[in-house]
């Protein structure tokens, strides 16, 4: 049995580790096609104007411009399996800090709007499925269909016109309050900044979720064995808990890890809005900067993310359904 | 049927529970601050741009680059004055050699480094030795050496005259050699007005002024900065979260309660190229460079005759800029003779005298060939677009057929080669009107927009020889018109300018912000250039 988990576990981690090296050759090819300067894009044009060309050459031999992008993926592939992932080019810190420093604050926001938009999503579906065609039905489809449609930064730019300037109850933007040293700062208010951001997240992310629960929600209400229930005279609440949440795990599950990968695309545009500065407006930062070295770093761990989302979500199939189970087939 | 009923409800109380559960919890932020604290303090919004990405350190463009300003932490040699002259600041004294190959500086000996230790004639050549060694955005390729003769002499030895120099000592803050390395840029120590107290990344710099300050002390005894976007600063003025907002001219029409709009004048200028040479085709890169329309002078006239400016900034800023004859307006280096008045008239009988006559559609024509220009814009900035759409319709009132295009910076430069494109400019040094005028050596022509004429080459040659630093501001002004030729209406007129744009900041009632010297171009860190001056009422 410990045999065979440890073989699960090394042939997973072989999978992320030809993902990862797959995802940045995929990176690196397209940041040596694409066609963004990195002088241009980094100097500035009134700053590019009062430089002498010498000054220019210095620049370019900087930021790798006069290096093959074969050579230069070499250097960086054969540094990074040492786990020197280089130095940021825009931050001039190693990679490493600066996205530990961003994915600080990203993991907060983006763990806080992904709990509350999965098991808020997770009990909206129900209820919507359960009462199929009913007024909570339409009152959750209809919320769940608007959301899918609202832009994320207008949903935040409303909520922060509503919250933050309107009743003046919720700061306006950033981490931390303003002006107070980092020793004066306290957890209750590093909560009260994330609120907003998450709120949006969470409000976005809802959708998704809600609809298909709720598709396959009605699925198990017109199937035989809850009508078989029913006949025996079983309560909609008995059911529910008996035959449809364990049923209507299973997709919602699948569903909430792979939408890991959807909360992270969303901040970007949220964090922007709410001057939140997390790993969405670093990744950003560093496509529009050709900063090299830093792309590599945050796409390997926002893949290496969504993987390890997919496979936890693999695992606990297991733990929700024995049918499924790794070599316990036989129930 | 009752379960329904509390299904229902508790879905409802969900999300009311979620929603507003969550605000409820919300109380008031910081500890209550005496009135006579909230008097020496200031919050003043920046665009997320102008955040140092490597820090501050003054090798990785801190005070330099896209956005001239002064350092605030660190202490300059001189500094500029709201004239844009040069007073001393560290320097005692400072002059150079007839040759203009040494400066040589005497500094101070009272002033300390927040850290207590003194600043030597030491640390500011290693301060500029290092610049020289890793400057990124601040070009010291003139420089050969800094040399500290004793402790209080500092010596400057370079490759080429260059007697703008003294705007160069003007934004390069000291650093101390004892507390330098790879990290500085996130703990700086320096010895001008304020000290670094934190910097959270990507969101606020909080500045504490410094007790030790050798000059006069600061009045406002902390400053933070936050980094936001334009709406969102409008937003912390309307939430009255921040003293000072920065904002644009599309809001400029906004009533923030308990703020009032303040205009700053610039030297953040927009104009466009005209290339003034015939349209020859690169056969290696395939780049175009000249263009047959406006490779005649007198065409390039008209475009500058044809332009009325005054319209242009109502229209298009809101009336928030001032008329722009030059790159660099108001500058102790600009001429006067670049002034030109809005005549239509004349503009068309200039056409008329090089050949473009009207067409029925009105548009002119000469040997079969339409009178036609695109002109470019970098895309996503709206005030160059609109600027663009705007000399476009003028024009065609000349009868040149114009149309725009947005493109990006990674094509921009090439197709400006042939192409007139909206550019902005405005830095505090003459170092720009030589990289937009002066021609290149392998090409022959100006490097921005195919330009060249010997004459004005040779003023700013001579100007940037010159030992004396008020000698060459007449030299700058005679490469602009020297009586016969030059860059203006009456020269060749190879660049038309249009506006310098105004920066616009909320400003809350009761904060006297001192008075500002010409912006140069960007929305940043000028603001706060002083700060320590600034009164509550």
């Amino acid at each position: 049995m410990l045999k065979k988990n440890l073989l699960f576990a090394g042939k997973n981690l072989i999978r992320m580790f030809l993902l990862l090296f797959a995802v940045s050759i995929a990176t690196f090819a397209l940041v040596a096609v694409s066609p963004i300067d990195p002088l241009q894009a980094n100097v500035g044009q009134a700053a590019l104007g009062s430089m002498s060309e010498e000054q220019k050459e210095k620049l370019r031999s900087y930021w790798g411009a006069d290096t093959p992008p074969v050579e230069r993926y070499v250097n960086w592939a054969k540094a990074a399996l040492r786990g020197d992932f280089g130095t940021s080019l825009l931050y001039r810190q190693p990679v490493m800090n600066v996205i530990g420093v961003k994915l600080a604050n990203s993991l907060f926001l983006m763990g806080l709007a992904w709990v509350i938009s999965g098991l808020l999503g997770f009990v909206l579906g129900v209820i919507a499925g359960v009462y199929k065609g009913r007024w909570p039905d339409r009152l959750i489809k209809g919320y769940s269909l608007v959301i899918a449609s609202t832009p994320a930064f207008w949903l935040a730019l409303l909520l922060l016109l509503f919250f933050g300037v309107w009743l003046k109850v919720l700061p306006i933007g950033l981490s931390v309050p303003i002006g107070v040293e980092a020793a004066g700062v306290t957890f209750f208010q590093r909560v009260r900044h994330a609120i907003l951001p998450a709120l949006t997240l969470s409000i976005t992310g809802i959708s998704n979720i809600t609809l298909h629960t709720r598709e396959k929600m009605i699925e198990i209400m017109d199937s035989d064995y809850v009508l078989f229930a029913r006949a025996r005279g079983e309560k909609t609440g008995k059911i529910i808990f008996h035959h449809g949440l364990r049923n209507v795990l299973l997709p919602a599950m699948t569903l909430q890890f792979a939408s890991i990968s959807e909360i992270i695309g969303g901040s970007v545009l949220v964090e922007q809005v709410f001057s939140y500065p997390g790993l969405g407006q670093a990744a950003v930062a560093a496509g529009t900067g050709s900063d090299v070295p830093l792309l590599m770093g945050i796409t390997l761990i926002t893949a290496a993310m969504v993987f390890l989302g997919n496979f936890a979500a693999n695992l606990l199939y297991g733990a929700v359904d024995p049918r499924i189970r790794r070599g316990g087939g036989k129930v | 049927m009752r379960q329904r009923k509390w299904m229902a409800l508790l879905c409802a109380g969900m999300m009311a529970v979620s929603t507003l559960g969550m605000t409820v919890t919300a109380a008031a932020e910081d500890g209550e601050k005496t009135a006579e604290e909230q008097k020496r303090e200031v919050v003043v919004t920046m665009p997320p741009s102008s955040e140092p990405a490597s820090g501050f350190d003054p090798a990785y463009g801190w005070g330099a680059g896209e956005h001239v300003h002064e350092p605030l932490i660190q202490s300059t040699l001189v500094r500029t004055n709201t004239e844009l002259e040069i007073e001393n600041d560290l320097a005692a004294e400072y002059g150079c050699s007839e040759d203009g190959l040494t400066w040589t500086v005497k500094i101070r000996d009272d002033v300390v480094f927040t850290d207590g230790e003194p600043l030597t004639a030491q640390d500011v050549a290693f301060t500029y030795n290092n610049c020289r060694d890793n400057s990124s955005v601040n070009d010291f390729t003139m420089l050969k050496e800094a040399v500290a003769v004793d402790e209080t002499t500092v010596e400057f030895h370079m490759n080429e005259p260059y007697s703008i120099w003294p705007y160069t000592m003007a934004i390069v803050g000291i650093v101390p050699e004892h507390a330098y390395d790879e990290t500085y840029g996130l703990n700086p120590i320096g010895s001008g007005r304020y000290i670094m107290k934190q910097w959270d990344r990507g969101q606020q710099v909080i500045f504490e002024a410094n007790p030790d300050y050798y000059g006069e002390a600061p009045k406002i005894q902390k400053l933070t900065v936050l980094f936001m976007e334009e709406d969102a600063a409008l937003a912390a003025a309307l939430s009255g979260t921040a003293d000072v907002a920065h904002t644009a001219a599309a809001y400029s029409d906004m009533a923030v309660d308990g703020y009032s709009l303040m205009q700053v004048e610039t030297v953040d200028n927009r104009g466009f190229n005209l290339p003034a040479t015939e349209a020859v085709a690169d056969e290696e890169n395939g780049v175009v460079y000249g263009n047959d329309l406006t490779a005649d002078v007198r065409v390039r006239r008209a475009i500058n005759l044809a332009i009325d400016r005054e319209e242009m900034i109502n229209n298009v800023l809101n009336g928030y800029g001032t008329i722009a004859y030059s790159v660099c307006d108001k500058m102790p280096w600009y001429s006067e003779n670049a002034v030109s008045a809005y005549d239509l008239e004349a503009a068309k009988a200039l056409m008329e005298e090089a050949g473009w006559a009207e067409g029925d559609d009105g548009i002119r024509t000469k040997d079969g060939e339409k009178a036609e220009l695109t002109f470019l814009f970098s895309n996503g900035d709206s005030v160059r677009q609109a600027l663009a759409e705007d000399v476009a319709n003028q024009l065609r009132e000349l009868g040149i057929d114009c149309s725009t295009e947005g493109v990006g910076w990674d094509t921009a430069y090439d197709r400006a080669q042939s192409e007139p494109l909206i550019w902005g400019w405005g830095a505090h040094t003459p170092m720009e009107l030589y990289n937009i005028y002066h021609s290149a050596e392998d090409t022959g022509l100006a490097q921005y927009s195919p330009y060249a004429n010997e004459t004005v080459d040779g003023y700013m040659d001579q100007a940037l020889k010159s030992s004396d630093l008020e000698e060459s501001y007449e030299l700058w002004k005679k490469a602009q018109w020297d009586g016969e030729t030059g860059i203006t209406q009456e020269g060749d007129i190879p660049w038309i300018w249009l506006c310098n744009v105004d920066h616009l900041y909320f400003v809350r009632d009761g904060l006297k912000v001192a008075e500002q010297k010409l912006h140069p171009h960007g929305h940043g860190w000028s603001i706060v250039n002083n700060v320590d001056e600034w009164e509550w009422e």
